[in-house]
């Protein structure tokens, strides 16, 4: 997609470095807000494990936190493998 | 005599009063595009329009807006002493002689940035906007204490940024961190070549304004001008034919309330002169 777009731009034959500088400019700056401090990321990983520890007995050394990115989106990507379900409603236990 | 103790009071910026003087830090996250030539001259122009201007170097251990202002043989006292209260306000600021009511406290050269805290900055800010109309910080590059310290002491900020990709990346990040702490900053493009523009080679205002989303509120060109007074120690805004000191001037007129007055875009001489060929009828 972006490779198509510097095609085009280096293509035509006006030197028009300013277009390719604002495209990437835009890119960058939204790539730089996806990305997610440590801290955060550790934070999110504990509270994740610990709501899903109220419904399901999880391998916490196992249980894997990531971000992916593509051209056009990012996920958010949560890996546990489940030991057992717990039986308890949770509503009703003495969180 | 009075004591101060300014130290004692809440430190909201509600409990500042109206006869205070503004405090604007000059900033940009990335070094090199003009924060320290933006603070001398804003700060000249703006006591040549007859306010009380103290512009101060937060540059600690790298200190130039002293040599940039000239005034680098007349240095006793620092920033460092002033804010640990080790001199007077009085005693740190170098009075320049060209321009009347402007002054400069320098940075220390020998210390390390942590030497102040942004805690400390916050008194020092109440003692020094009792003493002027404008307090101009010069802030260091980077995003650490320096800028930490030059923020803490500031209620307004003015990010300048030059129309490359690196530049208004970090200005990005600057303009958020600033949001952060309740400052809604102004912006300052410097640098511009306008022949760079015209043919497509150079980011325009306009896309800077677009990816920054804050208000403009100056555009400077690339002028030699401020090399040359750079190397002499010559206030740029003293220059009347210096391109990038009328823009700067404007600059401070536009702080000091003349908020209407246009921005001008930077154009090539070319440029220019098809203009002025068209205004009066030579050809088309
Ligand atoms: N509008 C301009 N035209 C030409 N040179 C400039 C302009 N603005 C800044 N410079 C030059 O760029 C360099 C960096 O400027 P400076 O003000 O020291 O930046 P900063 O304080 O942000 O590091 C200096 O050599 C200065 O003379
Ligand atoms: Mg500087």
């Amino acid at each position: 997609m972006f490779n198509d777009f510097l095609k085009k731009v280096m293509g035509s034959n006006k030197s028009d470095s300013r277009e390719v500088a604002k495209k990437r400019l835009k890119f960058a700056l939204i790539y730089d807000k996806l990305e997610v401090s440590d801290d955060i990321l550790n934070a999110l990983h504990r509270d994740i494990v610990e709501v899903i520890s109220r419904y399901f007995e999880i391998d916490h050394d196992a249980f894997k936190l990531d971000i992916r990115r593509s051209d056009d989106f990012s996920a958010l990507i949560v890996n546990t493998p489940i030991l057992s379900a717990k039986h308890k409603d949770p509503r009703h236990s003495d969180l | 005599m009075i004591p101060l103790t300014p130290h004692l009071l809440p430190l909201t910026p509600y409990t500042r009063c109206i006869l205070d003087g503004r405090i604007i830090v000059i900033t940009s996250g990335k070094g090199g595009v003009g924060k320290t030539t933006a603070t001398a001259s804003i700060g000249a122009a703006l006591a040549m329009e007859g306010k009380r201007v103290v512009v101060i170097d937060m540059d600690i251990g790298l200190r130039n807006l002293d040599v940039v202002m000239g005034l680098e043989n007349r240095i006793i006292y620092n920033v460092v002493d002033a804010v640990k209260g080790k001199c007077k306000i009085k005693q740190a600021a170098i009075k320049d002689r060209r321009i009347e009511n402007l002054y400069l406290i320098p940075a220390s050269q020998s210390d390390n940035k942590n030497v102040l805290s942004p805690e400390e900055m916050v008194g020092f800010r109440e003692i020094i906007s009792k003493e002027f109309d404008y307090v101009l910080m010069d802030c260091p590059a980077g995003i650490e204490r320096g800028f930490e310290n030059s923020v803490a002491a500031a209620d307004e900020a003015i990010v300048i940024c030059a129309p490359e990709v690196s530049s208004v990346r970090d200005a990005d990040r600057v303009i958020g961190l600033l949001y952060a702490r309740s400052i809604t900053p102004k912006l300052v493009v410097n640098r511009i070549v306008p022949e760079m523009v015209e043919r497509g080679d150079m980011l325009n205002h306009s896309d800077v304004v677009d990816v920054l989303s804050i208000e403009l509120i100056g555009l400077v060109p690339m002028d030699d001008q401020v090399v040359v007074c750079t190397n002499t120690g010559m206030p740029l805004v003293l220059q009347k034919k210096s391109l990038a000191g009328e823009a700067f001037r404007r600059i401070a007129l536009r702080i000091n309330g003349m908020a209407d007055l246009p921005i001008e875009v930077p154009q090539s001489q070319s440029r220019f002169w098809k203009k002025l060929g068209t205004r009066l009828g030579l050809g088309k």
